[in-house]
């Protein structure tokens, strides 16, 4: 496994600014297109890659059809 | 060193015991929200220090160095290994809706120390303890959602409950959450059209995060807030319009008729155009609200006016009929405990820890987080003068509908109360009458005015502050609501596709209108029956709302129960087993008493029973004008006997399964298999 496996979500690098977006995205729950970006050239650079319309959809979707991401 | 540590915590220790004694034994004197909070934040402290370390590690033994689901599986999808506090915020935003601020509201009619005392204990025994504890079993179980569990680890039945369970509990509370909305907005323009703007602010916010600014979130909703502040002024402006004011100020019935509308309409509508953007802004405002709410009190540590009991402990109460035990326990679900965070537990928060040993902070941690606002919002509720609070708070059909009705009948209660008090507090808030507005939303709404208005504003300010927060409350409401009607859709079309395969396909148009006019139907008919009821409703909704969340947070703990057991832990099953007992004695007899008991304020049977005496003796009920009326009453009553003994029926049937497993396992006939995906090593460093 290679490091970009690891906390892609808060990435090392970049700008604060870019940092506090990917933080307070997560925490509200939006979907982190860079993050599967990051994760799909990394191990599976022989798939097609979703648009990033195509990648929220398809997020969207999962989470608002499964009970379990949001509650009373 | 030791020593020091050890001082550190016996004098923790004793501040707080000293606090509850403080409150336990003083009389007559108004005391500060500062003990309750000094009380309740030294038993948290203690409670994660040495309580759930059991948990961390003595039960499940959580090993920083080993590989989690969102290592193992990592897609950039759903598992995302992610910092700890970044995961604690997430999910912490997840668990916290309008539960931990609508219950211990109602709680208050009690005096704030039975509700402060369970909000506080059962975090710590139960709420804290139920949380961790499946966060801990679906992390090692690939993340695992809580249905799957109980039909793995227990049994086909207790899976089959369980889903079942969800979908109740999801209509349920749906219902109340909507009442509650209605009775908010009710004659209130400016509310109504505050509530009404976010609407289009969302679908304008989805409109722009596909087409113009594809994913730029932060961004929009930073435009989506700016817009939120205006419509608080255009609310106002409304409200002040001799022309448009009268448009916008809606009976109870219409506005549950267009909620009814709302909800069917955003199932069926992309989510992109306005779930996700509404989504996105509760989130925000939500965590904004609480932390503003949390410094308020802390700044101000206003006295509380409430006594720690009321007269109201003997059954009695004009919010909700039942003595404290049980209905407090079932009242207060959120906060103290609440079934629905098993799901959350065991959703998306599973995939996202990246070093295991942090479930204890995030699922312990975050638990007491939700307590700490459930005590806040108690605290809110009971900085209000008692009279003030029942005239807010106690139906109609109890108080009456003047000022002077309710001032006489609030001071025969005991509770000092004067008509102009009322009127120039309703003046203050801009609205024509807080009478009767129940459900606790606005009460609330009225302590958080008060408490933003001292720090910020003066008391100019408490009309905006007042819609802020009422805003704040029912925009979440809502989020609640769609997003509930959406997922039950979703559930009812899977179940459903057992008896008639078509009706299990997601994109087919007949189905998913179908399913979704069945889920709105469900809780419309709840919502209906509430917003016509005489008592206003949320007396008889929000009880049978507590006992389905404690039922499934009794599934919950079986399920907790019978991993621990599984991983032969069995000593140590005590603390699965605590507030799985408590739960159990209380859903159901909180269940029985809401069926059977003869006092025909609580039982529905004997309410039934009246109702049509009434009608055999050729009158008619208050409430109905004709006799289909009537007949209805009698119908609903039986109905929700109905809906509670399927509940309670629930309960039993998962002891039943669980403690056949429990005892196979222990007196050895099912051999002990952990269903824990092996150990692997982390690839990355573990950092301790």
């Amino acid at each position: 496994m290679s490091s970009a496996v690891a906390r892609v979500a808060v990435p090392a690098r970049g700008s604060l600014l870019e940092r506090v977006n990917a933080v307070v995205r997560r925490i509200i729950g939006a979907p982190d297109y860079s993050a599967y970006l990051t994760h799909q050239t990394a191990h599976h650079p022989e798939c097609k890659v979703l648009t990033e319309a195509e990648f929220l959809d398809e997020q969207l979707t999962a989470r608002y059809s499964t009970p379990g991401s949001r509650c009373c | 060193m030791r020593i020091l540590k050890a001082l550190l915590w016996a004098c923790v220790a004793l501040l707080g015991g000293g606090a509850f004694a403080f409150l336990a034994l003083q009389r007559g004197e108004h005391v500060s929200a500062g003990w309750l909070l000094t009380a309740a934040l030294c038993t948290y402290a203690i409670a994660y220090r040495f309580y759930s370390k059991i948990i961390s590690a003595k039960i499940f033994a959580l090993d920083p160095a080993r590989a989690t689901p969102a290592e193992r599986l990592a897609d950039g999808r759903d598992f995302v290994p992610t910092n700890k506090w970044v995961v604690f915020g997430q999910h912490f935003a997840a668990i916290a809706g309008p539960g931990p601020l609508v219950g211990p509201t109602l709680a208050a009619q009690f005096g704030f120390l039975p509700g402060f005392i369970w909000i506080v204990v059962g975090v710590a025994l139960g709420g804290a303890v139920q949380d961790c504890v499946i966060l801990c079993a679906s992390t090692r179980r690939d993340g695992k959602s809580l249905g799957q569990m109980a039909k793995e680890e227990i049994g086909p039945i207790a899976g089959f409950t369980a889903l079942v369970a969800t979908f109740g509990i999801m209509i349920i509370l749906i219902a109340v959450l909507a009442l509650i909305v209605v009775n908010a907005l009710r004659s209130s323009p400016w509310g109504t059209v505050t509530l009404g703007l976010t609407i289009p602010i969302a679908m304008v916010m989805g409109l722009w995060m596909r087409y113009v600014r594809p994913g730029r979130v932060l961004e929009t909703t930073a435009i989506g807030i700016a817009m939120l502040a205006l419509s608080l002024f255009a609310g106002r402006w409304v409200a002040d319009s001799p022309t448009l004011a009268p448009l916008f100020t809606l009976t109870a019935i219409q506005l549950a008729v267009a909620i009814v509308i709302y909800g069917f309409t955003a199932s069926v509508l992309p989510v992109w155009l306005l779930l996700a953007p509404r989504g996105y802004l509760s989130a925000f405002v939500k965590i904004g609200v609480v932390v503003a709410l949390a410094g308020g009190i802390f700044i101000l540590l206003p006295p509380l006016q409430m006594p720690p009991t009321t007269r109201f402990i003997d059954g009695t109460g004009p919010l909700f009929a039942g003595k404290v035990f049980p209905f407090v326990f079932i009242t207060i679900a959120c906060g103290a405990i609440s079934g629905f965070h098993a799901l959350i537990s065991s959703g998306t928060t599973p995939k996202l820890i990246e070093n295991e040993a942090d479930a204890r902070f995030i699922g312990y941690g975050a638990m007491l987080s939700e307590s700490l606002v459930a005590t806040l919002a108690l605290i809110a509720a009971c900085i209000l003068t008692p009279g003030t609070y029942f005239a807010i708070n106690a139906p109609a059909g109890l108080i009456g509908t003047t000022v002077d009705s309710a001032a006489k009948v609030i001071n025969e209660w005991g509770f000092v109360l004067s008509p102009t008090e009322l009127t120039t507090l309703a003046m203050k808030v801009h609205e024509t009458s807080l009478l009767s507005r129940t459900g606790g939303a606005p009460s609330l709404a009225v302590g958080m005015a008060n408490i933003f208005a001292k720090v910020l504003g003066g008391d100019g300010s408490m009309a905006l502050w007042y819609h802020f927060a009422i805003m704040f409350e029912a925009l979440f409401i809502l989020t609640t609501l769609d997003a509930g009607t959406r997922v039950g859709r979703f559930m009812l079309q899977d179940l459903g596709k057992h008896i008639w395969a078509p009706f299990g396909r997601v994109s087919w148009y007949p189905a998913v209108l179908m399913s979704s006019a069945l889920v709105v139907g469900s809780w419309g008919y709840f919502l209906y029956q509430g917003v016509t009821d005489p008592l206003g409703g949320v007396n008889l909704l929000w009880p049978i709302f507590g006992i389905s969340n404690q039922l499934l947070a009794a599934i919950a703990l079986c399920v907790g129960t019978t991993v621990i057991i599984k991983m032969g832990k069995a000593k140590y099953s005590f603390i699965t087993l605590i507030p799985l007992t408590w739960l159990s004695i209380v859903a159901l007899t909180g269940g029985w008493e809401k069926i059977f008991s003869s006092d025909i304020k609580i039982g529905f049977l004997s309410h039934a029973t009246s109702l049509a005496n009434i009608v055999a003796g050729g009158g008619l009920p208050v409430g109905a004008k004709t006799a289909a009326d009537a007949a209805r009453m009698i119908f609903n009553d039986r109905l929700d006997s109905a809906v509670v003994a399927v509940f309670m029926i629930s309960v039993v049937v998962i002891l039943v399964d669980s403690a056949r497993v429990w005892i196979g396992v222990i007196s050895g006939n099912v051999p002990y298999v952990s269903s824990e995906v092996p150990f692997t090593a982390r690839a990355v460093s573990a950092k301790v």
